[in-house]
């Protein structure tokens, strides 16, 4: 009973940063889904999408706002308006005078781009880890017998729901919409989208702009469950969401949400199971593991429709 | 178009020369070397101000040997990649007294430099033991070893009769070193130790760690390494009811803890160098840090200060500006410092240094443990 509590507890722990590893991920994969490129400066709006949250929650609290679900809603429209701007302008100012050149290129583009943002942030909010205030405390506690208790806090919750109701509406919205049904037309076929009448520059700005504000919604819901906040935490964040999304199959949206969770239930079991220190190790196996048997990732197949 | 950016080119690499050559004969430069930016930015902060107003008390006083003392910056970002190419930036611009570098790994391969070009470097805040073991004879420290800091924490902890200890580190040389040092000390004095466990710089989720720890059931978690991951550490802690009580190097003994952890704060017991500023020699120097609205109570803020004033001495003493005789000199001589009387070994390391446990407020206020 003992083993099956902690193992459970390694599982949400797992569970929980996967889901937010897949709402980075979809980002990298719409956006490859669409016009093949990688945008390396994902990490980094999702940062700002962590920032932006913080200075709203901060201005918000100072004001003397005390009603935790108005503070939250602020928070959340002020990170994803300015994520998706900052997404928007990326892909503005960075990829679109270079799209259609030689691959590197834009893989160039979006690394300076990266490593512009990042230094932007440097300067602009300093360098030091900030403390992100825990909005959402408490939580369900479950024992047995014995002394280990297992707990299921209400920040896992909200991030549980929030990722399920984003991946939801993101279906929803890419199925049922008109401009979904747009993406899925430029994601098969750019050109010949193009041809039909379907403005291809305004779409791939939506993808940019609809990956951004998910982002941004990670970077809310992590900043608290983490508890601080530096300029070079979207880094890494960005390189395990990339992982995910390549894990999943590169320009699959179901795949990203599966590598997300694949990915961060592999990194808790590791650090429960092994030792911390393995962590890394054994998720970029994993990788490079299903790339040697299924280049294509788990769900990407080939041909079939991307983004 | 094109050549107008030459010519500004041209102009702007011109006067930068001119500027490098630009130094008077009567100065002596000396190079602080610290994190200005990136995470650990804060004990930067702590060791620049230490080191300015050293520099700056000693020109009011007529300076060096009749030459003002004139300091020259560098941020290595506390990255080993960094402080080497700052190390040479530093021998290129003729420096030949640096204080610092700050975090081990920096001043580990900084120093090989240092050795080899003929620059006394003095470290205020690096406490891994190999810096000083090479046998090097321009290396050296005004502050202690994580040799001598660990078993300080071991023999605390063993003293409170635990049940079962985990020790949790950063990987780094400075956190695995004084982790280890902790761990050889417990099993001395027979503590069960529970788990020995790296953590990756720069983490953020540490809930498996936690979870584990609780599994574990520890009453003792020691952590090698710097506030960013021990601050998410203890936060994660409280959230999922971890009751442990937590123990750190002066790496974590710092205000930035309590903006990341907050009420989690409370209790944590932290090894530090006593605290200086609470001397009574030392209130007038207080005073004049807080005249500049600066504080003088961080851990490296008065190592700083007394490694500016140990060159200047080492160059009165030896009546050189050589850092060879200056080193000699160092080593043969007894300088009152800030931070009490200084003796070096032939190694480069003060002859006595002692470590005290204060327990961390969630104010950022600390009390002594006794």
């Amino acid at each position: 009973m003992q083993d099956l509590l902690y193992f459970s507890q390694q599982l949400i722990n797992g569970l929980t940063i996967g889901s937010a590893y897949a709402l980075i991920a979809i980002g990298y994969t719409m956006v490859y889904g669409i016009i093949g490129m990688i945008n390396f400066a994902h990490g980094e709006i999702y940062m700002i999408g962590a920032y932006t949250a913080l200075i709203a929650i901060t201005g918000l609290t100072a004001l003397g706002l005390a009603w935790l679900p108005l503070i939250l809603i602020v928070a959340l429209v002020c990170a994803m308006i300015v994520s998706s701007s900052m997404g928007w302008a990326v892909e503005r100012v960075a990829y679109r005078p270079v799209r259609g050149r030689h691959r590197l290129i834009p893989l160039i583009s979006a690394i300076g781009m990266s490593i512009f943002l990042q230094n932007y942030v440097h300067l602009a909010q300093g360098s030091r880890n900030v403390g992100f205030p825990a909005l959402i405390e408490g939580g369900f506690n479950f024992s047995a017998d014995g002394a280990f208790q297992m707990s299921l806090s209400y920040i896992q919750i909200t991030i549980f729901i929030t990722t399920l109701i984003c991946m939801i509406a993101l279906s929803l919205f890419i199925s049922r919409s008109r401009t979904g049904r747009a993406c899925r037309a430029v994601s098969q076929d750019l050109g010949m989208a193009s041809l039909l009448g379907i403005d291809t520059n305004r779409i791939i700005s939506a993808t940019f702009v609809i990956g951004a504000a998910l982002a941004a919604v990670a970077g809310l819901l992590l900043g608290m469950y983490y508890g601080s906040v530096d300029p070079l935490f979207g880094f890494i964040a960005g390189l395990k969401a990339f992982t995910a999304a390549v894990l999943g199959g590169i320009g699959s949206i179901p795949g990203a949400m599966l590598g997300g969770l694949i990915l961060g239930v592999s990194e808790s079991l590791t650090s429960g199971y092994l030792s911390g220190e393995y962590k890394d190790v054994v998720s970029f196996g994993l990788l490079i593991l299903i790339l040697l048997f299924k280049p294509t990732g788990l769900l990407g197949k080939p041909e079939v429709e991307k983004i | 178009m094109t050549t107008s950016i030459k010519k500004l080119v041209t102009a702007v690499s011109a006067s930068v020369a001119l500027m490098g050559a630009g130094h008077a004969a009567a100065e002596i430069q000396i190079g602080i070397a610290g994190p200005v930016t990136g995470p650990v930015a804060q004990y930067g902060d702590m060791q620049f101000s230490g080191a300015r107003m050293a520099i700056e008390q000693i020109n009011s006083k007529g300076g060096v040997m009749g030459e003002k003392l004139v300091a020259v910056e560098y941020d290595d970002v506390c990255d080993p990649k960094q402080a080497v190419t700052v190390a040479n930036r530093l021998v290129n611009d003729g420096v030949r007294f640096v204080v610092g570098h700050l975090c081990s790994s920096s001043t580990q391969p900084a120093s090989d430099i240092y050795e080899d070009e003929g620059v006394l470097m003095i470290t205020p805040a690096s406490t891994s033991p190999e810096i000083t073991e090479r046998g090097y004879e321009l290396v050296f420290r005004t502050i202690g070893l994580d040799s001598m800091q660990g078993p300080v924490a071991g023999n605390y902890i063993a003293s409170q009769n635990p049940e079962r200890v985990a020790i949790v580190h950063d990987k780094q040389q400075y956190g695995e070193g004084i982790a280890t040092a902790v761990r050889d000390t417990l099993k001395n004095k027979g503590v069960e130790i529970a788990m020995f466990e790296g953590v990756t710089a720069g983490d953020k989720d540490f809930s498996s760690l936690v979870t584990k720890l609780k599994q574990a059931d520890v009453d003792y978690v020691y952590f090698g390494g710097y506030h960013p991951e021990l601050g998410l550490i203890l936060r994660q802690a409280r959230q999922a009811d971890l009751d442990a009580k937590f123990m750190g190097p002066e790496g974590v003994g710092n205000k930035d803890i309590n903006t990341i952890a907050g009420e989690a704060a409370e209790g944590l017991l932290v090894t530090l160098p006593p605290s200086f500023d609470e001397k009574a020699e030392n209130q007038e120097l207080v005073k004049a840090f807080e005249a500049k609205n600066e504080d003088p109570s961080g851990p490296f803020v008065l190592t700083s200060y007394a490694a500016v004033q140990l060159i200047a001495d080492g160059i009165e003493a030896a009546e050189s500006k050589d850092p060879f005789d200056v080193a000699a000199a160092l080593r043969s001589g007894t300088f009152e410092t800030p931070i009490g009387t200084v003796e070096y070994d032939k190694a480069g390391d003060m002859k006595s240094f002692e470590f005290v446990v204060y327990e961390w407020h969630s104010d950022g206020s600390k009390t002594p443990v006794n």
